[in-house]
């Protein structure tokens, strides 16, 4: 479909990003529809289509890349890396000392024997986690 | 790990699958438009690829509904 000027109805690259940023939404609605879902197959089927959009959406941004329609973002300076680096070694340090202290030195995030593994989500037909 | 076992789907569950059809809908109506404008060869050829995902994603909601369909309620509960 062309306009009367012969010039095409918007620009390969304008209707390519629509689609890329519509496969973003729908990533994101699958993923809390899979979070809000009380049946295990409908979460079921929901994760599979967040797994299967992700490669979608990853599939086309590589080929826009490639095509040159995605200006991808400045590089991080390394000043900017460090920084958090040092942030991140600081959190952590304090989040192991904060479970050490409630769990009586049971830190480096390891599963204490007497913790019982985690339960699914969904555990009879009248249980909503909505 | 317990066994899948079917059941009626809640309101909110209905919502989010009636949603997800209308965003597959939006997204093969796009990609199927941008095919017929292109002129670029790769940019069809990868629209043509989207499009049968996409479908199939549909045809898999669709299905999804079908499935739990004998399990819905007649009436209000």
């Amino acid at each position: 479909m062309y306009a009367q000027n012969g010039s095409a109805f918007m620009a390969d690259e304008d209707l390519l990003t629509m689609i890329l940023d519509d496969l973003k939404r729908t990533v994101r609605e699958y993923t809390t529809a899979a979070t809000e879902s009380n049946c295990q197959t409908v979460r079921r089927v929901f994760n599979d289509l967040t797994m299967d959009t992700l490669r979608i959406q990853g599939d086309l941004f590589n080929q826009m890349s490639q095509m040159g329609f995605y200006q991808t973002p400045d590089k991080a300076l390394r000043q900017a890396v460090d920084k958090q680096i040092q942030s991140a070694q600081q959190t952590q340090a304090k989040c192991q000392q904060f479970v050490q202290q409630k769990t009586g030195g049971a830190g480096n995030y390891t599963q204490a024997a007497n913790v019982p593994l985690h339960q699914a989500n969904v555990h009879s037909q009248n249980s909503y986690y909505m | 790990m317990q066994s899948t076992q079917m059941q009626a789907l809640s309101g909110k569950e209905l919502e989010y699958i009636s949603d997800s059809i209308s965003n597959e809908d939006l997204l093969i109506k796009q990609l199927a438009a941008t095919a017929g404008t292109t002129q670029n060869s790769t940019v069809h050829q990868i629209c043509v690829q989207q499009i049968q995902s996409h479908s199939h994603h549909m045809s898999t909601l669709i299905q999804l509904l079908q499935q739990h369909q004998q399990y819905a309620p007649t009436q209000p509960q």
